[in-house]
C-alpha cells in the first residue's frame, strides 16, 4: 500500500516535472524542475528496491549536477534573458522559436508512436519475474560487484573522472591574451 | 499498477521529452538539460529491468556508472559553455560557428 502510494506520487512528480523542464520559460525554472524530476527518479528507483542507487541519485544529480547547472545559468544568464524576447510563443530567442518547437513535438509523436509498437511487443513476450515486496539492501552485493565482476570499470570510471575534471579546469580558466 | 510496462512508458516519456528538449531549445545549457534527461531515461530502464526480468544486480551497476558519465559530461559540457560565454557573450546555440579558441 505504502509502496503504491509512493509508486504513483514519485511518478506524477517525475512526469510533471519533466513536461515543465521543456515548457516552462525561464532557463532557472527548468534547472529547478529538473531538480523535481531527479527526486521522482529517487523515489521511482526505492520502488525497484534499488536503496544505493536512488541515494547516489540523490548526492550525486540533485547535490553535484543540478547546483553546476544553476551556476552555469547564472554565470551565463547575460543578454539572452533580457533583450531577445521575439519569437510567436513568446519565449526568448534562446528557448527556441517555432521552427524548433514544431519539429521536437513531430519527432517526439514519431518516437512514441514507434516506441508505443515496439513496447506492445516487448511486453508481451518478455519474462517478468513475480516479486515479492521484499527489499534486501543491495549496497553489499554492488560492492562486490564493483570490485570483482566489474574492477575494470569501475577503474576507468576513475581515470574518466580525473580527466573530465581537470580537462574542465582547463577549458575553463581565464586567458590573458583574449 | 507496478510493473515492468509502467516504468518503461515513464522512461519513453522522460526519453521523448529530453529529445524534444535537446532539438527545440536554442540554448546551451537547456540542451545539456535534456542529455541528463536522456540519461535518466536508459538508467531507469537499466534498474527495471534488473528487477523485473534478470535476478542480479548488473541493471545498478550500469546505472551507477551512467550517474558517473552523466557527473563527468556536465562538468566538461558547463566548462565549455562558460569558455564559449567569455568568447561570444552569449549562449545560443547557432553562435557556435567555429571550433577555434
Amino acid at each position: 500500500m505504502f509502496l503504491q502510494f509512493l509508486f504513483i506520487s514519485s511518478a506524477i512528480l517525475t512526469l510533471a516535472c519533466t513536461v515543465a523542464v521543456l515548457v516552462t520559460k525561464n532557463l532557472m525554472h527548468s534547472c529547478v524542475f529538473l531538480l523535481g524530476t531527479l527526486v521522482g527518479m529517487a523515489g521511482l528507483y526505492a520502488t525497484l528496491g534499488a536503496d544505493f542507487v536512488a541515494v547516489t541519485q540523490i548526492m550525486v544529480y540533485m547535490g553535484g549536477v543540478v547546483i553546476l547547472m544553476l551556476f552555469a545559468v547564472m554565470l551565463t544568464g547575460g543578454k539572452d534573458f533580457v533583450s531577445r524576447a521575439q519569437n510567436l510563443l513568446g519565449l526568448p530567442a534562446s528557448m527556441g522559436n517555432k521552427w524548433t518547437y514544431s519539429m521536437g513535438i513531430f519527432v517526439g509523436v514519431v518516437f512514441i508512436l514507434t516506441n508505443v509498437k515496439l513496447l506492445s511487443s516487448i511486453i508481451k513476450t518478455t519474462p517478468t519475474k513475480t516479486i515479492g515486496n521484499d527489499f534486501p539492501s543491495t549496497v553489499t552485493q554492488l560492492g562486490h560487484l564493483l570490485v570483482k565482476d566489474h574492477v575494470l570499470a569501475f577503474e576507468i570510471s576513475s581515470v574518466l573522472l580525473l580527466g573530465a575534471l581537470v580537462g574542465a579546469a582547463i577549458i575553463a580558466r581565464p586567458r590573458k591574451q583574449n | 499498477m507496478m510493473s515492468l510496462a509502467s516504468y518503461l512508458i515513464i522512461s519513453m516519456v522522460l526519453f521523448v521529452v529530453g529529445l524534444m528538449v535537446m532539438i527545440a531549445r536554442k540554448n546551451i545549457v537547456a540542451i545539456l538539460l535534456g542529455i541528463e534527461l536522456i540519461l535518466n531515461a536508459a538508467a531507469l530502464n537499466f534498474v527495471a529491468y534488473s528487477r523485473y526480468v534478470t535476478s542480479n544486480l548488473d541493471g545498478h551497476i550500469f546505472s551507477l556508472f551512467i550517474i558517473v558519465v552523466a557527473a563527468a559530461e556536465a562538468a566538461v559540457g558547463l566548462a565549455i559553455v562558460i569558455r564559449f560565454f567569455q568568447i561570444k557573450e552569449t549562449i545560443h546555440v547557432d553562435e557556435a560557428t567555429q571550433l577555434r579558441n
